[in-house]
């Protein structure tokens, strides 16, 4: 069979809505994921051991688990739980901001892990209060030295984002399938789509590669 | 919340899961394999002298790591038979998915291992008279593989979760039953409650180990 990709430029309105929805997808369960995974780093830091643990089961079962089962999870038992339907939207946000959030946490963990004894020391020996440390010392360096790995724990959740095609979400992965199914060429479809995927993620990739070296040169961390 | 948690669905599903479990296994453990070689040669093909060596794995490496896992699996199942002529069963090609997806994460892990080779080894190689074949086999690769085995366990467990997409192509994997019986059965919460600790009860232990490799080869190294 000949390969052919000139009639893709018809359906061009519909793979670009959908990256515009896989998009929309990534960057709102990415900066909920943040938040959510900034608290579960700080929760799984707690002074009180039940709290510790809980997060720590939260975490280790959302990275223990595929995706896919989550996402089945999230779309067919959550409402029987909460009484009412999910839209497959709400269903997605949430859940790949849930999982985001349990891989985020481990970031945060690492960057506030990276920040050297000798630093609460001195807090110490200033009279600090344990809030200012937290604020002032602690915060400001584990972000920064998070920023790299975050962005790439985003591009993960860009990746992940096309399982949410099998509850329906129309985002790029569910057009393309539909696309391919609907005019019998495969090879030319999930070709596109897996270039339209690596297009925004290969340069994101390289921009993490650069961030890592300036973040390390300038803060000789 | 007037659900009845019924769960002597799940005994009656259990040979069932079981069957799914297997293939699951089977996939993950073949597609390791291929991938603790294969991505050793991918890696030193990437650090190779000649640029018409490295690029095209460079690529390759490129396209498998910044694509999600679902559109190579699609890929692999409906391009490979009409691009290459190469008609192969549903599990047979899943592992060369996976396998293929999971030798370019782990030529990642490699190549950073061996660039970390010390020179002093390499030399001392060269002194003795060894082949640049035996210097790969009884020099790098040896060194290569302690210092990249947390990872490349850590890329293994991801593989064993990354495998549950086959389910999308109706390969019967411990996901696609999961999902027959939660269907079946009209019991959603415990058969997919029940799929995700099955995963969960061996990752979890897998994931340990790389942790307790990984302070192993820490203190070593101190």
């Amino acid at each position: 069979m000949t390969i052919d990709f000139s009639f893709l430029a018809r359906y061009q309105d519909a793979l670009l809505m959908g990256l515009g929805m896989t998009l929309r997808l990534t960057l709102i369960a990415f900066a909920l994921g943040i938040v959510w995974g900034f608290v579960l780093a700080l929760l799984r830091n707690s002074s009180i051991a039940p709290v510790r643990w809980i997060a720590a089961v939260y975490v280790e079962f959302f990275r223990g688990t595929p995706v896919l089962i989550q996402i089945f999870w999230i779309f067919y038992c959550m409402p029987i739980f909460l009484g009412t339907d999910l839209s497959n939207f709400t269903a997605a946000v949430l859940c790949l901001t849930l999982y985001g959030g349990a891989i985020m946490s481990e970031t945060f963990r690492a960057g506030m892990k990276s920040i050297g004894r000798e630093q609460y020391d001195a807090c110490h020996a200033l009279g600090l209060s344990p809030w200012t440390r937290a604020t002032r010392i602690v915060l400001p360096q584990a972000t920064l030295r998070s920023v790299p790995v975050l962005l790439s724990n985003g591009i993960g959740i860009f990746k992940e984002s096309s399982l949410v095609s099998a509850i329906g979400m129309m985002e790029l992965m569910f057009i393309g399938t539909t696309i391919s199914n609907r005019t019998g060429r495969p090879v030319e479809v999930f070709t596109a789509v897996a270039l339209i995927y690596f297009v925004v993620a290969f340069p994101l990739t390289r921009l993490v590669t650069w961030l890592e070296k300036r973040i390390l040169k300038r803060f000789a961390i | 919340m007037e659900y009845e948690f019924q769960f002597h669905y799940i005994l009656q599903a259990w040979p069932v899961l079981m069957e799914g479990l297997k293939v699951t296994v089977q996939l993950t453990v073949i597609a390791n394999i291929i991938a603790l070689t294969l991505g050793f040669v991918i890696a030193l093909l990437v650090l190779s002298k000649y640029w018409l060596l490295r690029a095209p794995f460079a690529l390759m490496i490129e396209l498998f790591r910044c694509t999600p896992v679902l559109v190579q699996i699609l890929w692999f199942f409906y391009c490979v038979p009409i691009l290459f002529g190469i008609y192969l069963a549903p599990l047979p090609m899943g592992i060369l998915a996976l396998g293929i997806n999971l030798a370019c994460f782990n030529a990642e892990a490699y190549r950073a291992a061996i660039q970390a080779v010390p020179r002093e080894q390499l030399d001392a190689g060269v002194a003795l008279g060894f082949s640049p074949l035996q210097r790969v086999r009884y020099v790098v690769f040896p060194h290569a593989f302690r210092a990249a085995l947390p990872v490349l366990i850590t890329n293994g467990i991801t593989l064993f979760q990354q495998s549950a997409l086959v389910a999308i192509v109706a390969l019967s994997d411990l996901m696609y039953m999961g999902r027959q019986v939660a269907t079946q059965s009209y019991r959603p919460i415990e058969t997919y409650t029940a799929v995700a600790l099955i995963y969960f009860a061996i990752s979890f232990p897998v994931s340990r180990v790389a942790a307790w490799v990984e302070q192993r080869l820490d203190a070593a190294r101190a």
